[in-house]
């Protein structure tokens, strides 16, 4: 279900762009275009510093439209960990198309935060090159009497941050026989011993005997929010909203009421990975227990379970005279906690615009499969956004490694049985791709390579059948964790495919000043999410487009029908239909839970009319995509009038019909 | 029966004239009345100037509605700037009906400042530790419960607008005080129908009829119009954030957390005293005083939290049950467990993210409301969800006979523009959680002696180098003991648990002396010692309370070594000793 086809091989990707992209932002890059982007748009597009980082960037959001516009607005956020360079050239690309096109902006605000985290999104451009997503907040990441003492170090002075093997009694790593670049932990129940320590790279700058333990960053803002905080994280932050950054969003996002959609470009992808549930501590609202010593109090019994409408009903006589109870009263009487999974009903979109996603991109030839996203992390803008704004909220990471090719697909099809039966001859017929994917098959060190075999069986050193033998004797071909970690592999594919293997630095040896013997080299860091700029301009062609369909979801409000009837004596019934023309539910099921997004207000007004049945403000909770909903006044008018009928909502549009009574 | 309607009808005129009098603020402060928003202030400054030597008057922040949130700092800069020493931290009135909470700390400061130098404990007291009072957090809460119509309860929360109900109108419909005499009251009908009559041992008191029974009486829920014409009456009235909801530890938003807020901090007074309180990271006591109940509460305030570390329950039992003989009647009970589950609440902010040990105290016991001032009613007659008849009953009694009738109402008739003949009548805004002012000096000085005795049990830490001893040649063996003579240890269990900050440090250095191995010393006797296998120079610890912990170092060099002692909580120690023969 999970292997999903995207992105890589469909050629054109990978043909360079004649213009555009030649090199990521760094900060003040992106500062500047933003500005540029602004200056070039007459008015359409004006610039608001959020924040400033602790690192003294400034974190700036373009807004995107009209000004004065009352139309609903999508917020859209990017590199919110700092640690995806490409997220930020998507939102300068999609504020760029927007502000090219007056349509794009003339049914949505957009609130645009191409660096959510500018610290963090600076330190791809500095060397060393290492990955944290920490802002510039100092912090004591070792609880010692020193912050950020005891960083990366250049040890080999190729401007990147590697790894350190280095031998060792206590080591747990050895080389993945495969490919002996590189590491998988040892597993001793195997009988495997390991024999490697890894480190990353760098020296005991303190000397507490921890390498690299306390490096600069502080507060990665994308998991600064106070959905599923994780307190006392390394890089959570102190508290939910504690970085300038984060707090800025929490302030901004509620007071603007008119947000109605969230799309972030990070590491994340719910079009291809909706959101998880499965988490444990979810209240379940049909089967509440009620702790023993306030059932005796309150007249429950405390060893059944009750449905929150049950407990509700019974609580209303006990409050005092003038008090309404609400779910929210209840829940928190009884410490019933927040929630945690995504509500059922929301999860039905997300798979259907998923599937529609994955419909779209196939459309456009992508046919290679793709390594899954990453799921949200605790704490995190995302998360917080869906849960605690109750709005829809999309993630597109925009890149991903890709999958190797299936195995089975260019496996050798030699087997020991076979080989033992071959002459040399028919060995050889067999050609070299076919005997090096068998060597690999069968876990052969590093150095039988397949010219070498080969030039050993054409000099008649070795004989097939004599092979065979010693392959027999040989441990049995190393089982499929025995490879290395999958996405490592194709890691070191794509850096040896496309970025002509310089994603991965090879392992050489250095005398470390405390380790002694080491050897320094692996993965260069961002090469498992960051393609080279060259690919991004194709990339974000491809998917960008995408986010003005997902736009078109939004749920839209509109009184389909108003429509009056007499009743005599001077009464009147007036009955209006409301529609939800979008796809998207009004609010999302979340929404309709948490009630942060306000009510659409159905207003009825007249003069010289008397209002018998039915509110003069009428608040439409929730209405689904394509659904309608009928309302109905009972009115007394003496002679002819017109009563005005006005839909407001925020996030949902307004709409407002005339009706004539009487006459 | 009339006459003493008319007392009555006296009586509350005289009480509003004494609310809205300016009363003359003098240090030694009063404690015979409450003190207005502006009266607190009056009288922070006027202790800030009669004590201009021992304390600091400072704007913490301000709130919604842009009234300064005051702090005064109490600390002797003779025996040290208030960062190194423990830090006591008071506030109250988070809940802007609480307003006895504010008069414990005026009092607090008061008690402190007026007999510095004149009772040793006392003294002692303010010249070890650092006091920082708040007596008001919720200070437009204050103003409005003094200036507004209100119930005993209501005007708890800040003032941040909330729909409650969900018109896109914003606090339109509240309760209106109709008579204008500063009260909410209830209102009531007379109707056969109703569910309601005359209580026949006090007329002014109503029970629920026996079935059969004829009924007299409708109730009609708290004073109050239709304000926004919507059919429903005081449906959405002001907020509701709740100021000690909105701590940014164990936040959670309001649909499962009544008056959480928006987000953690929404509050803007209540986040400009966080960070004030950041800024002082000695503070390793706090006491957050609300109404009512008579109790001095400890965390956690969740049951998922899971208990507290061993050592903290110590101290907190240690104190706990010597302030519940300190405040009679007073219970010393574990939050969650004993009360009920909060999010986002102050206590568990200053406890995990601030370090340090943390009650609220529920100022008042209306169970005291009799005729000998002590507490007869039963225990089961105490209840979450309102006080019994016979409850009442007695407090009509003590209304009438100690107060004069300054509590309550009677009911007396009003036209209302809905429901026609009615009557408006019940307890005044003054009562219920709040001690009528004669009762007033006793709760704020006990409450206020309860603070005070938590502070001589801050830590305070003794540094005593017992041994200098030479080896060989020029190795050298110092031996460190940290002795505690307060309650509380120098660092918490639970900052530890938490890693919240670093521990303590004891540091040894020379300039021609290096440490060639240290550690805590397990075993004085047989010589153990946990050696520390890197920088044996730097020894993380904590000094346990009532208790002492030793180290051990070995030294090659000569000359002076220093040995320093940090704490955050618990101030700097620093000894010198010679590495010398003679």
């Amino acid at each position: 279900m999970r292997s999903l086809v995207l992105f890589i091989g469909a050629g054109s990707f990978f043909s360079l762009p004649a213009s555009g992209i030649e090199k990521y932002s760094d900060p003040a890059t992106v500062n500047k275009k933003i500005e540029q982007i602004s200056q070039g748009s007459a008015g359409l597009v004006r610039v608001h510093k959020l924040a400033v980082t602790p690192g003294g960037t400034d974190m700036l959001m373009m807004e995107i439209g009209k000004a004065g516009s009352t139309v609903p607005a999508v917020m859209v956020a990017a590199n919110m960990s700092g640690t995806a360079p490409l997220s930020t050239e998507a939102a300068l690309s999609l504020a760029s198309r927007i502000a090219a096109d007056a349509k794009l902006s003339s049914a949505v605000t957009w609130y645009i935060i191409p660096m959510g985290n500018p610290d963090a999104c600076g330190r791809y451009f500095l060397k060393p090159l290492y990955m944290d997503s920490g802002n510039a907040k100092g912090y004591n990441d070792d609880n010692d009497d020193r912050s950020d003492e005891d960083g990366y170090n250049d040890l080999d002075g190729n401007g990147i941050i590697t790894q350190m093997r280095v031998k060792a009694h206590d080591g747990t790593w050895i080389p993945v026989a495969g490919d002996q670049r590189l590491m998988r932990r040892a597993e001793a129940v195997k009988g495997e011993k390991g024999i490697y320590k890894l480190y990353t790279g760098g020296v005991d700058d303190d000397g507490d005997g921890q390498y690299n333990e306390d490096s600069p960053g502080g507060t990665n803002v994308n998991i600064n929010f106070p959905h599923l905080f994780r307190s006392f994280d390394r890089r959570s932050g102190l508290y939910p909203g504690s970085s300038p950054e984060a707090n800025a969003l929490l302030k901004f996002a509620f007071a603007h009421p008119e947000i109605a959609m969230v799309i972030t470009f990070s590491n994340t992808n719910f079009l291809i990975a909706p959101p998880q549930g499965g988490r444990k501590g979810a209240a379940d609202m049909d089967n509440i227990k009620i702790p023993e010593d306030m059932a005796g109090a309150m007249g429950f019994d405390a060893s059944r379970t009750y449905t929150m409408a049950e407990i509700m009903e019974a609580v209303q006589p006990m409050l005092p005279p003038g008090m309404t109870v609400d779910e929210g009263m209840i829940a928190s009487f009884l410490g019933l906690g927040a929630v945690v999974n995504p509500m059922q009903e929301d999860l039905a979109y997300y798979n259907e615009i998923s599937s529609e996603y994955k419909e779209y991109l196939k459309k456009k030839g992508v046919t290679d499969e793709r390594f899954d996203p990453a799921q949200p992390e605790d704490g995190s803008f995302e998360l917080w956004a869906y849960y605690h704004l109750g709005l829809p909220v999309f993630s597109m990471d925009l890149w991903a490694l890709p999958k190797p090719k299936e195995e089975k697909k260019d496996a050798s099809g030699i087997t020991i049985e076979s080989l033992e039966k071959m002459t040399s001859d028919e060995f050889l017929a067999l050609g070299e791709d076919k005997i090096k994917a068998f060597l690999k098959e069968r876990g052969a060190p590093a150095q039988y390579s397949a010219t070498m075999v080969m030039g050993m069986v054409k000099s008649g050193q070795v004989k097939p059948a004599q092979m065979a033998a010693m392959m027999k004797q040989m441990p049995a071909p190393a089982a499929d964790e025995k490879k290395g970690d999958p996405k490592e592999l194709a890691q070191l594919a794509f850096s040896d495919k496309w970025l002509e293997g310089k994603g991965f630095v090879p392992w050489k040896t250095y005398s470390h000043p405390t380790l002694g013997e080491v050897e320094i080299g692996g993965f260069v860091p961002f090469t498992d999410n960051t393609p080279p700029a060259a690919m991004a301009d194709s990339l974000l062609d491809l998917q960008l487009p995408y986010v003005f369909e997902l736009v078109k979801k939004l749920p839209s409000l509109k009184i389909a029908e108003a429509r009056v009837t007499e009743k005599g004596g001077g009464v009147y019934q007036i009955e209006a239909w409301i529609t939800n023309e979008g796809y998207l539910p009004f609010p999302t099921a979340m929404g309709k839970r948490n009630k942060i997004p306000a009510p659409a207000v159905l207003t009825l007004e007249g003069a010289g009319v008397e209002l018998l049945s039915g509110k003069k403000r009428t608040p439409v909770n929730d209405l689904g995509g394509k659904k309608s909903s009928k309302y109905v006044w009972l009115v007394r008018s003496a002679g002819k009038s017109s009563v005005s009928l006005k839909l407001e909502s925020k996030q949902a549009g307004t709409d407002s019909k005339q009706i004539n009574i009487g006459g | 029966m009339k006459a003493k309607r008319s007392i009555a009808a006296f009586v509350f005129t005289a009480l509003a004239m004494t609310l809205s009098q300016a009363q003359e603020i003098k240090v030694p402060l009063r404690f015979d009345f409450y003190y207005s928003y502006d009266q607190v202030t009056e009288a922070l400054k006027a202790l800030n100037t009669a004590y201009p030597g021992l304390t600091t008057l400072e704007q913490v922040g301000k709130s919604e509605e842009g009234r300064i949130i005051w702090a005064l700092t109490i600390n002797n800069p003779k025996t040290g700037a208030p960062l190194t020493k423990p830090g006591i931290y008071a506030d109250g009135n988070i809940h802007g009906n609480e307003i006895q909470a504010g008069e414990v700390c005026l009092y607090l400061a008061n008690r402190l400042l007026t007999n510095y130098g004149k009772l040793k404990e006392i003294t002692e007291v303010v010249d070890r530790n650092a006091f920082y009072i708040i007596p008001v957090v919720n200070v437009d809460g204050r103003v409005h419960f003094f200036s507004d119509g209100n119930t005993p309860s209501s005007n708890r929360g800040l003032r941040i607008p909330l729909d409650d109900d969900r018109d896109g109108l914003f606090d339109e419909d509240g309760p209106d005080d109709l008579d204008g005499d500063g009260n909410i009251t209830a209102m009531r009908m007379r109707d056969t129908l109703g569910t309601m009559k005359s209580d026949p041992e006090d007329p002014r008191l109503m029970v629920p009829v026996k079935p059969g029974e004829k009924g007299e009486w409708t109730t009609l829920g708290q004073e109050g119009i239709d304000n926004d014409g919507d059919g429903r009456i005081n449906e959405d009235s002001e907020g509701y954030v709740d100021g000690n909801r909105n701590w940014a530890y164990n936040w959670s938003p309001p649909y499962a957390q009544n008056g959480a807020g928006m987000y953690p901090f929404q509050g803007t007074g209540i986040r400009a005293i966080a960070e004030w309180m950041m800024a002082r990271p000695n503070i390793i006591m706090v006491f957050a005083f609300h109404n009512t109940g008579g109790m001095y509460l400890r965390g956690p305030s969740f049951k998922s939290a899971g208990e507290l570390p061993q050592g903290d329950i110590s101290v907190y039992n240690y104190l706990g049950q010597k302030i519940e003989k300190i405040v009679p009647g007073y219970k010393y009970l574990i939050s969650w467990k004993d009360l009920y589950t909060t999010y986002g609440d102050f206590t568990d902010f200053t406890n995990n993210l601030l370090g340090s040990y943390s009650f609220v105290g529920e100022l008042f016991q209306v169970e005291t409301e009799t005729f000998d001032g002590t507490m007869m009613r039963k225990e089961a007659e105490r209840s979450m969800f309102g006080a019994s008849p016979e409850a009442d009953r007695q407090r009509l009694q003590f209304n009438d006979h100690v107060t004069q009738g300054e509590l309550y109402k009677d009911w007396k008739p009003y036209k209302h523009p809905v429901y026609g003949d009615i009557e408006l009548g019940g307890w005044v805004k003054m009562s219920s959680r709040l001690p009528h002012p004669f009762m007033l000096q006793d709760l704020v000085h006990r409450n206020a002696s309860a603070v005070i005795f938590a502070a001589g049990n801050t830590p305070d830490v003794e540094m005593d180098v017992f041994e200098v001893k030479k080896i060989e040649g020029d190795l050298w063996r110092i031996r460190v003991r940290l002795v505690n003579d307060g309650a509380m240890p120098s660092v918490t269990f639970q900052t530890i648990k938490n890693k919240l900050y670093p521990q303590d440090i004891l540091s040894v250095s020379g300039a021609s002396a290096s440490v060639v191995s240290g550690g805590r010393i397990s075993d004085l006797y047989n010589g153990l010692v946990d050696y520390k296998e890197y920088k044996p120079s730097v020894q993380f610890c904590q000094v346990p309370g009532f208790g002492k912990v030793d180290y051990q170092f070995l030294v090659s060099g000569k000359g002076s070594v220093e040995i320093k002692f940090e704490s955050r909580k618990a101030g700097s120690i620093v000894k010198t000793v010679k590495l010398s023969d003679k």
